[in-house]
């Protein structure tokens, strides 16, 4: 091997060889691959939805029957037979859900987060961490099977006028399924107020209580706010358990009076289910309307999870 | 008056009430039980329905008492006020022999009823024979270009699986003339009997794993003892297991896949720490204290509980009527669901984590790609199915409610979770390593495939097998694909239809709602569905337990 074989090969460029173009190229399409999958929901969700109203169904080249886009937005009935898409009976039901989970699941979530991060004592951490984590890893289907054979019948002795399907019990399997999520996040928003904060508040002669509650939980509230958005997306986004436990009949029903809590209704995702699960065939009115409520949903839940976004990096206290 | 309240202020100075601060943590203490003690109660109560443990005879549970719960409970005490760390040891043997036997089960229902061992044997040589050809050419001519290199492992493999000229050659219209390996054995007309295949592809890989365990623990002798010691225990049980009424090919399976390794993870835990070997008598007690329970209650005639979750129910499939009713087929199809989100999942999971942690330049291209992750780890799943209906089904015209459909769909899903802890377990890898391994020289895909991914491996691992129960436990996207709720048979190849354990349960408990399936099958299913998952789960957690304190 001669001289310049071996300086040849000490400074060969090794940023540009052959396998580390392959490697790198790869390893790039592979995160490229994400905003491929971001890019496709978007536009096979808003082409499809277009197909859906009256006024951009002619520039998508669809013939045939369609629905008014201010019916959708503003229409209280859901009714596929008549040709009444009011997604706000679908709404109106989410909402409810997303509001009952959040009464169980945020006050919860914080205890919870707060006991852990202040007051556990090391091995009862590694004790409760792994088992919350198993109440979130619980299939939803398993959760709505519970809320319909077990909590229902529990409602029903304490509220007699509760029907067979009831978005009370709904939001309570919701809620206890959000809880490790509000938990998990909000936790790691108080481990991350620094320890000198603390020693401060001691050194004032404050108490443990006073300490977690005056100190420590508000250094990390933009972290519990952003848990809180979070886990409320999930709520909203949650489709198996208030398939089952919900109902199939949609209503509007007024979301801030407790006693409809008791009726049964049909959330946005169950509409969804419910949709597929009846006949409907590719390119018919009730096949495309499956899609105006997903993009309903995916733009409420992305909005949601941009707002969390926001306030998590806005507010974030620097230590 | 006054001085005496002034000295009293004194007193109590520096004493605060404990009144408040102790309320607010038992409150906190039960915030936090609520949703674990719920939740305990709720699986307690399914398992009753499924189980029925109040409908054996009180001799069946007297027994069980004096042979497994009684031993059990006196050796756990013992251990825990001596020995922990043996404990610990007995307690994760036994956790093995759950978790392996219930792998078994699941790999040896694809070998009896999907895929045929000689299939495998055939595809394993294909395989084998390019990969020894290519490894003899690196170690005898070292400077080989890389390009030629590439081409010359590609072309190997290719004519090895495909034959030459292949499928590319009838796309052009030229005749395959050279057939590909796996043809050229499938078509020999004696065929070795299913165990003997299995044995020589499953059996030989665990062998050489186990070989190479146990040469790591002690010598290489010691590795070439154990290998081949493996290897005749596998092909015995293959030749045994009919004698005890287990079919070979499930016998071999067993073999290679649970007992085996329990043996080999036991041994070379009490070889290479004596200390814990008394943690043994953990598994020897519950495995023992079973086995003569089991005995004893033939004996004395004491009838078991009348459980829905038995063999019937995991081996049929659906029917109209709740007690025959069984899970087989959606079983299956979670298999294979799950074996297809993982071949698709964890190398494009990895390697976008891989970009953004080792090459990632930091611009604002980068900074999109990580917000749009964050985003996408919050679309509802459904919203995922619907992305799998409208690409798959309506633009690829591609038929509804497939394996490979609905693996590609729960695979999307679940991306986004699998780069999220990738990343992390990345990101744990000291510098100082890179460092280290630049500094030697080393190229950068050099060091990514040397050093940070070994090191990051069983944190990538955890997250991957916590994402995959996620996959496994999802109904909606395989509803909104298609997937067929009631199923007859086995998923045979990725384009046949495939249901699901939670679409089966879901399928029970609402198309077919009628007390009847609401209090045998579904609470069967459920318990099924729950079990898998939180043996699941909890692999992942002692793998990163273990990972972390070994940090």
């Amino acid at each position: 091997m001669s001289t310049d074989d071996i300086v040849d090969d000490l400074t060969r460029d090794t940023q540009n060889a052959p396998a580390e173009l392959l490697t790198r190229s790869f390893f790039f399409v592979c995160a490229v691959l994400s905003i491929v999958t971001t890019v496709s929901i978007v536009v096979l969700l808003v082409t499809e939805a277009a197909k859906f109203f009256s006024i951009t169904a002619p520039l998508m080249g669809v013939e045939g029957p369609t629905a008014s886009l201010v019916d959708f937005l503003t229409g209280t009935t859901w009714e596929i037979g008549n040709r009444k898409f009011g997604v706000l009976a679908l709404v109106s039901a989410t909402l409810m859900i997303t509001i009952g989970s959040a009464i169980i699941a945020l006050p919860l979530g914080v205890a919870t987060a707060i006991y852990l991060s202040e007051y556990a004592a090391p091995r009862h951490r590694a004790f409760l961490k792994p088992a919350l984590e198993i109440l979130a890893g619980i299939p939803t289907v398993v959760y709505g099977f519970f809320a319909l054979i077990y909590i229902t019948p529990a409602i029903q002795t304490v509220l007699p006028g509760t029907g067979t399907f009831n978005l009370l019990s709904a939001s309570i399997v919701v809620g206890i399924m959000i809880i490790p999520m509000v938990a998990s996040i909000s936790e790691d928003a108080m481990s991350a107020v620094p320890d000198e904060l603390r020693q401060a508040g001691y050194g004032m002669g404050a108490t443990k209580f006073d300490v977690s509650t005056g100190i420590v939980v508000p250094a990390a509230l933009s972290g519990i706010f952003s848990s809180f958005i979070l886990a409320l997306s999930r709520a909203i986004g949650e489709t198996m358990a208030v398939t089952i436990a919900a109902g199939s009949q949609a209503q509007f029903l007024n979301p801030i009076d407790p006693t409809a809590y008791q009726e049964g209704a049909l959330p946005m995702t169950a509409a969804m289910v419910q949709l597929l699960l009846g006949d409907i065939t590719g390119g018919g009115l009730a096949y495309r309307s499956l899609f105006a409520i997903g993009l309903t949903l995916f733009v409420i839940t992305l909005v949601m999870n941009v707002i969390s976004d926001l306030i998590a990096q806005r507010y974030r206290e620097e230590y | 008056m006054a001085t005496g309240t002034r000295s009293d202020d004194i007193e109590n100075f520096g004493t605060v009430s404990k009144a408040v601060g102790t309320v607010f943590r038992y409150v906190l203490l039960a915030a936090t039980l609520f949703g674990i003690v719920v939740l305990g109660a709720l699986l307690v109560y399914v398992a009753n329905d499924a189980i029925q443990p109040l409908t054996a005879d009180p001799g069946w549970h007297l027994t069980f008492l004096l042979t497994l719960v009684l031993p059990t409970l006196g050796v756990g005490g013992y251990l825990y006020r001596r020995d922990t760390d043996a404990l610990r040891f007995g307690a994760t043997t036994v956790g093995m022999t759950v978790v392996t036997l219930m792998f078994a089960g699941g790999v040896g229902m694809i070998f009896v009823d999907i895929l045929s061992p000689f299939v495998l044997l055939a595809y394993t040589v294909g395989l084998a024979l390019p990969f020894a050809a290519v490894l003899v050419l690196q170690r005898r001519a070292r400077r080989i270009p890389f390009l030629t290199r590439a081409g010359v492992t590609t072309l190997a493999f290719y004519g090895s699986l495909f034959g030459l000229p292949g499928p590319v050659g009838t796309a052009v219209g030229v005749p395959t003339i050279v057939p590909g390996v796996p043809g050229l054995i499938r078509s020999v007309p004696t065929i070795p009997l299913g165990w003997m295949s299995l044995t020589a592809t499953l059996g030989l890989g665990v062998a050489a794993l186990v070989g190479v365990y146990a040469a790591r623990v002690r010598t290489r002798r010691a590795g070439l003892f154990a290998g081949v010691g493996a290897l005749a225990v596998i092909a015995t049980s293959g030749v045994l297991g009919p004698f005890v009424g287990v079919t070979s090919v499930p016998a071999v399976v067993l073999a290679s896949v649970a007992v085996v390794p329990t043996v080999v993870y036991a041994a070379g835990t009490v070889a290479s720490r004596p200390s814990q070997r008394v943690g043994m008598l953990v598994p020897a007690v519950v495995i023992g204290g079973t086995l003569v329970g089991e005995v004893a209650v033939g004996a004395l005639g004491f009838a078991g509980p009348q459980s829905w979750v038995d063999w019937q129910f995991l081996t049929s499939a659906h029917s109209r009527n709740a007690i025959d009713a069984g899970l087989y087929p959606a079983i299956g199809g979670s298999i294979l669901l799950m074996g297809t989100v993982a071949v698709l999942s964890f190398p494009l999971g990895v390697g976008a984590a891989v970009y953004l942690e080792e090459y990632a330049p930091d611009n604002r291209f980068t900074r999109v790609i990580d917000v749009n992750i964050s985003n996408l780890a919050g679309v509802p799943s459904v919203v995922y199915g619907l992305l799998g209906l409208g690409v798959f089904v309506t633009y690829l015209g591609r038929s509804t409610g497939t394996v490979l459909i609905g693996g590609a769909t729960l695979a999307l899903l679940i991306l986004p979770i699998v780069i999220i802890s990738s990343r992390e377990a990345i990101r744990s890898v000291p510098n100082e390593m890179r460092q280290a391994s630049y500094g030697m020289g080393a190229t950068k895909w050099q060091t990514v495939r040397r050093v940070v991914l070994p090191r990051a491996f069983p944190g990538i691992l955890t997250g991957t097998i916590l994402a995959l129960g996620r996959a496994i436990g999802e109904t909606a996207p395989l509803i909104m694909i298609g997937a067929p709720s009631v199923l007859f048979s086995l998923p045979t190849g990725l384009s046949s239809k495939v249901s699901a354990m939670p679409l089966q349960v879901f399928a029970w408990s609402s198309l077919f709602a009628s007390e009847d399936f609401y209090t045998k099958a579904v609470p069967a299913g459920v318990v099924v569905l729950v079990s898998v998952l939180l043996a699941m789960n909890s692999v992942a957690i002692v793998l990163r337990n273990r990972y972390q304190s070994e940090q």
